[in-house]
């Protein structure tokens, strides 16, 4: 299917960047010039460091930047920066800087790039707090990219298990169990989602707040999963095997989890890849009102939010590059979710 | 007469699905740790008799199953009780509801409209490039997160002056005349309906374009094929009307997403629907409010698929028939 | 043909890159913000322009008001904006909310009110004042002639109607009665005649003039059922019907449109005159505009719809630079009464229910320790906060009062950042430094909780700050924000916190307005706040310096002297800077933008911009 998928003109793009993108958030510590948390606070909403590659004299140099001085400009009731030109500051690749723990045990600290000592390299400036927004779209990355997953893998094995037992066993079970499924299907899941986001304690860990959110967006997407998963074991029942099956005298739990739900695999991969992009654009929401991951840690979404004000927008662009990630990010699910329903189910049965 | 009955079983069945859905909304906010009281507890200028009344009615010292009931049925008799500033709830939802539905009639209205013929085409050149096209255009729309597209055209309003910043009427709209109002409306519309529009159109398309394969692969497309009439009057006359059908119980679920959609839209927009004020109803824990939109809520979306299969069994005989 | 386009296509590509890449450095400090083209505007008027307050003029019998300002244009919109969900009463008497309050200010004038440049009470409905030496007797005359909004005039029984059926009744928000308590008692109302009331008061109370501003009710409406007494609550909801509002003020309610505005048009029985002898105001309409956030509101000005805007730090520089070619004009007005803070809890009292503390028993001896808050006040980089988070718009800030305040001690000129000093503090209290972690000195490690609320980004960037500033002096902070209620309710009821950052506004002109926070007995004495039930049953045991201040509020009321007034409240701002139960962080600088066809503005640093909404008009002629 990988084969297939790459050699797609839309898919294969989408592929590679998605590999790239979850390339990059593993080794987000590594790639990262700073790490998270780290903030210069006579930086804040510093722009990008120039690299100059030819020198004022007009000689050939190898890529270097200067720092940013942050003066208060009295005219303009305004901070401005100016660069330092007393110093340069010459970009290495594998430069020394924080020190993080490779798979949290290993002590590193060696960075993919930076600058000498004493220099500050701001790929994509900073944000109020003066944190390098580079480093933390990548940490931000980790949580965003992967929540959808996470929720996924929650959803999943209950929406089967609900499914197969309500198609398989019928009767009044299958009523009960759909109208309580079409019950919460009938909640309109942003209100339901932001309610339950919200009733979260506040005096939780910040891992903790991330493993109920994305229980929470799991318990939002159950019930539609669940309805499919049983039109399907309906229609499979009745077929011989399973009957065959049942004279052998399994079990009717063993049944539905040996016999009927494998034959669902197919669904269960399209659905999946279509359904991490809206995952990804519930949480960024959330976060984006503030109900989701919250600062200090660093999500999309709550980045966005700086992306709210004016004045951000249109002096400080790079505080919108979230943004554009979720978008790319997403589109490329899309796009190969849409091929991978083409390869499984080229005629457009499973819906 | 069958019709009829068959409706009225309809209905009837979604009076169990809305009691199962209060249930459900009722014990997620009950057991949640939030003291339902505190605002109003906080709230200086809500008296100790007003407060009195709202812990009778919500019969706070009693056990859960109780309070249900007293919820539900003042719920029932149309008493939704006070939000945390000591206005009537029902006021509040009734100022809100008709500009959300203004806002989804028109979105689902324009998504039908442009979604259903690039449904066609995208079904009518299967694998072709315009497909191809189409999808991957529907696939962009999808992927831009709600809220950052409606700041970006917030700034483009600001930038142009084309369009009202937000909001839903001017400030001198009650002076205005009949097609002054209209006008004055449709811009701050404009906006809103975009961002919806475009979020919602892809699975619309995506869906009539599936439909439409699966009419056009059956056995009497194929015979009107062998008899050899002309392609135009195959798709208009005889796959249209078959592909359209399933279409309509999508619209209840269209609805569905797009009153969820709306939330955050209408937050960025200032725009007064009731995804707004649920929004600011969940920010200031203010319990009562949200229990009655989110219930209402509920109940639009139930009452939208309700309409969407009476609408079905209206126009399509099969379904009566089964 | 495909071989082509990819050559083509690598090309591009390569050039891109190399336009990237290749970047030549030049000898400018890569600051490209022209200031030579920042000019004054030419309309701009000087803060605190000498305001000519009106003057009572009689015609024909009636005591009109009369502006004396430059006669203006008649006619127009004003569109200014309100942020939140709009008003939740129209009622002046019950409203607890800013946005309430605001709405009632338009359509209600009070007996009184602040001269906008010197802070001294002036006459408003009340058409002068005659007190006793001593100051124990008021005699107030009021207007003759002037209307109420449906035209029945204003007498002494409105005014009696007002103090003594709604206020001194104790109806609706009591916070005007609690603070007229004086030695026990509340003040006496005795009409003299149609036109005249008396109060009297058992000892002289300094407050007392200005508390009169509080707005009066016309009492043929307000009483108009026979138990409005019960109802008072509800009455003037936002679901009155606009035409049955009868006001006093400038402006009476049009319409009231929930989420979206509230629209206010002329009282054509307002009783002040310009200098022609029309009535005023210039003003057919204000529209207040309900804008969810401050982001919104930023959009609407910028794209023409509101006139008016109090700009954030970080927006002023693009409306400085933009103004000499725009349509607007920008007023510095100087230091808000707004004070940022953070509160440390010092309660060290006992839950009556479940017999535990508060606050942690080894918490309570570094929260009580003054050498530990002294620490913390050392600590703070208030210069980084005002920087980074103010950009620069704010002023450093170290006692209660603001510098705006006629109070402000300015004595207390601070001090900077200074980590040995508060070391050092630390350090007499047997605090000690271990690999950079504060322990006490019976070994437990110091960690606080700090909170804020939730959704306000400059408190949480605050927050973050204050960890950092903090950690250098080896404490350990965990920061959270959580939702206001919750917020609130740590404060005023389960008192288990540790350290919260707040912000509060004052009066610049009546530092008495803050007792309610720093009198030990205080509902908002929120650094040791003792329950309801203890300040009842008088169970306060107030902490020297605590009982201190309690005896110069006491003082400062009593006394009428300005000079001598100053005195005491000088003291108590010296107390709270040594004490530092409150650590203050800064006071923001207000900055306005308005439009420049809105004329007859006189901007003050007390009042703002538009306390004269009735003498200020719109130029017709006006163009960019």
């Amino acid at each position: 299917m990988f084969k297939e998928i790459l050699k797609d003109k839309f898919a294969g793009p989408a592929l590679i960047i998605l590999l790239v993108m979850y390339l990059c958030i593993a080794c987000a510590n590594f790639i990262a010039p700073y790490s998270k948390d780290f903030s210069d606070r006579a930086q804040a909403y510093a722009p990008p460091s120039p690299v100059y590659t030819v020198t004022a004299e007009g000689k050939l140099s190898l890529p270097y930047t200067y720092n940013y001085v942050r003066v208060f400009e009295p005219k303009l009731y305004q901070n401005v920066y100016k660069l330092d030109k007393s110093q340069k500051h010459y970009l290495r690749l594998f430069a020394k800087g924080e020190q993080y723990k490779i798979l949290g045990v290993i002590p590193c600290s060696i960075h993919l790039f930076g600058t000498d000592k004493g220099g500050r390299f701001y790929l994509l400036g900073t944000d109020i707090n003066g944190r390098d927004v580079f480093s933390r779209l990548l940490f931000g990355g980790r949580i965003s990219l992967t929540i959808g997953f996470l929720a996924l893998f929650i959803l999943f094995p209950i929406g089967l298990l609900y499914g197969g037992i309500s198609g398989y066993f019928g009767g009044w079970v299958d009523i009960l169990m759909m109208r309580f499924a079409e019950a919460v299907m009938a909640i309109p899941s942003f209100y339901l989602l932001i309610i339950l986001a919200s009733i979260l304690p506040s005096n939780m860990t910040s891992a903790q707040r991330f493993a109920l959110i994305v229980v929470i967006l799991a318990l939002i997407g159950w019930a539609g999963f669940a309805r499919v998963v049983r039109g399907m074991v309906l229609s499979i029942k009745n077929e011989e095997f399973v009957q065959a099956a049942e004279t052998i005298g399994q079990s009717k739990l063993g049944i539905i989890i040996k016999h009927i739900l494998p034959q669902t695999t197919s669904y269960v991969i399209i659905a999946m890849t279509l359904s991490v992009p809206s995952y990804i654009l519930s949480e960024s929401g959330l976060s984006f009102l503030g109900l989701g991951i919250q600062q200090p840690d660093a999500s999309w979404g709550n980045m966005l939010k700086e992306a709210q004000e004016y004045i951000n927008i249109l002096y400080r662009p790079w505080l919108l590059t979230p943004g554009l990630l979720i978008f790319v990010a997403v589109l490329c699910f899309n796009l190969i979710g849409d091929t991978v329903r083409d390869i499984l189910d080229p005629k457009g049965k499973l819906r | 007469m069958k019709i009829w009955k068959f409706i009225f079983k309809r209905i009837l069945q979604t009076i169990p699905l809305l009691i199962i859905v209060s249930f459900i909304s009722f014990f997620i906010i009950r057991l949640s740790p939030v003291d339902p009281l505190a605002e109003l507890r906080l709230n200086p200028s809500i008296s100790q008799e007003t407060l009195q009344r709202e812990k009778t009615r919500l019969g706070l010292d009693k056990p859960i199953i109780v309070q249900y009931g007293l919820w539900a049925s003042s719920f029932v008799r149309g008493d939704l009780g006070v939000t945390s500033s000591g206005e009537k709830v029902s006021t509040k939802l009734a100022e809100r509801i008709p500009n959300t539905l203004v806002l989804t009639l028109i979105v689902i209205f324009m998504t039908w409209i442009v979604g259903v013929p690039l449904g066609i085409l995208g079904a009518v050149y299967n694998k072709t490039n315009l497909d191809r096209i189409l999808t991957v255009l529907s696939s962009v729309g999808m992927a831009i997160p709600s809220f950052f597209f409606a700041i970006l055209l917030l700034i483009f309003a600001v930038k142009t002056g084309w369009f009202p910043v937000g909001g839903l009427t001017s400030f001198d709209f009650n002076d205005l005349s009949f097609g002054g109002k209209i006008l004055d409306l449709t811009k701050h519309l404009v906006l809103p309906v975009t961002v919806l529009f475009t979020i919602s159109l892809a699975g619309l398309q995506r869906q009539m374009r599936a439909n439409m394969l699966d009419v056009l692969d059956s056995d009497y497309i194929k015979f009107a094929r062998a008899k050899g009439l002309s392609e135009g009057k195959i798709i208009f006359k005889h796959a249209l009307r078959n592909a359209i059908n399933p279409m309509i119980t999508l619209l209840g679920f269209e609805f569905a997403g797009l009153l969820s959609g709306a939330a955050l839209t209408e937050y960025v927009f200032q725009y007064p629907g009731l995804g707004r004020l649920i929004l600011e109803a969940v920010m200031k824990s203010d319990i009562n409010l949200v229990m009655a939109s989110l219930m209402i809520g509920s109940i639009m979306l139930v009452a939208g698929n309700l309409l969407a299969d009476i609408l079905l069994i209206l126009t399509d005989p099969r379904v009566r028939g089964e | 043909m495909k071989k082509i386009l990819g050559l083509v296509l690598t090309l591009f590509v390569i050039i891109i890159l190399l336009g990237v890449l290749i970047r030549k450095d030049d000898n400018n400090s890569g600051y490209t913000f022209d200031t030579a083209d920042i000019k004054p505007n030419p309309d701009a008027v000087a803060i605190n322009k000498p305001y000519p307050c009106p003057k009572t003029k009689t015609i024909d019998g009636v005591d009109y008001l009369q502006s004396q300002l430059p006669v203006g244009q008649f006619g127009g919109e004003y569109v200014t904006s309100t942020i939140g969900e709009g008003p939740k009463t129209f009622n002046p008497f019950t409203s607890t909310d800013a946005t309430s309050s605001t709405m009632a200010d338009v359509m209600y004038d009070g007996l009184f009110t602040s001269n906008p440049m010197t802070g001294e009470v002036i006459p408003k409905l009340a058409k002068g004042v005659k007190s006793n030496k001593n100051g124990t007797k008021y005699i107030i005359t009021l207007r003759k002639g002037i209307k109420w909004s449906d035209g029945k005039p204003i007498t002494a029984d409105d005014v009696m109607f007002t103090w003594n059926d709604i206020i001194f009744a104790g109806l609706g928000n009591t916070s005007i009665r609690d603070e007229l308590v004086i030695a026990g008692e509340l003040p006496k109302i005795r009409k003299l005649d149609n036109y005249t009331v008396e109060f009297t008061i058992k000892r002289p109370f300094a407050p007392f003039l200005r508390a009169l501003s509080a707005p009066i009710a016309p009492k043929h409406y307000f009483a108009k059922d026979r138990d409005w007494q019960k109802n008072f609550d509800r009455f003037l909801a936002t679901n009155t019907n606009p035409k049955d509002i009868v006001t006093s003020g400038a402006f009476r309610l049009k319409e009231y449109i929930p989420a979206q505005r509230v629209v206010f048009e002329k009282n054509p029985n307002y009783y002040m005159i310009n200098k022609n002898g029309d009535r005023l105001p210039y003003i057919n309409k204000i529209i207040y505009l309900i804008v969810g956030d401050i982001n919104n509101q930023i959009l609407k000005f910028e794209a023409g719809e509101i006139d008016d805007i109090s700009l954030r730090g970080g927006d002023v520089a693009r409306y400085k630079a933009k103004e000499a070619h725009s349509d607007y004009v920008i007023y510095n007005l100087g230091a808000d009464n707004g004070t940022m803070f953070v509160a440390i809890n010092l309660n060290n009292r006992k839950n009556k229910d479940t017999g535990k503390y508060f606050v942690p028993q080894y918490k309570q001896r570094w929260f009580g320790d003054r050498n530990f808050r002294k620490a913390i006040d050392y600590a703070l980089d208030r210069q980084g906060m005002v920087q980074n988070i103010a950009n620069g718009m704010a002023t450093p800030l170290f006692t209660a009062e603001s510098p705006s305040g006629i109070f402000y001690n300015k004595k207390i000129t601070g001090h900077k950042r200074d980590i040995k000093t508060a070391l050092a503090y630390l350090h007499k209290s047997g605090f000690r430094l271990k690999n950079g972690k504060l322990y006490d000195k019976y070994g437990n490690r110091v960690e606080i909780d700090l909170s804020t609320n939730a959704g306000n980004t400059e408190r949480e960037a605050l927050g973050v700050m204050i960890k950092q500033d903090l950690a250098d002096i080896g404490i350990k902070v965990n920061f959270k924000p959580i939702e206001f209620n919750s917020l609130v309710n740590k404060i005023t009821n389960s008192y288990n916190w540790d350290m919260i950052i707040l912000g509060l506004t004052g009066s610049p002109l009546e530092p008495h307005n803050g007792k309610n926070v720093w009198s030990s007995a205080g509902p908002l004495h929120l650094f040791n706040q003792r329950s309801a039930a203890d300040i009842k049953a008088g169970h306060i045991y107030p902490l020297p310096w605590e009982k201190r201040i309690d005896t110069l509020f006491e003082k400062g009321a009593l006394c009428t002297n300005f000079n001598e007034r100053k005195k005491y409240y000088d003291e108590y701002q010296q107390i709270i800077y040594n004490e530092a139960p409150i650590v203050y962080l800064y006071s923001p600088i207000r900055i306005y933008a308005i439009r420049r066809k809105i004329k007859n503005i006189y901007p003050s640093t007390l009042s703002g911009l538009t306390y004269n909404i009735e003498e200020l008009y719109i130029d017709k002629e006006f163009k960019k």
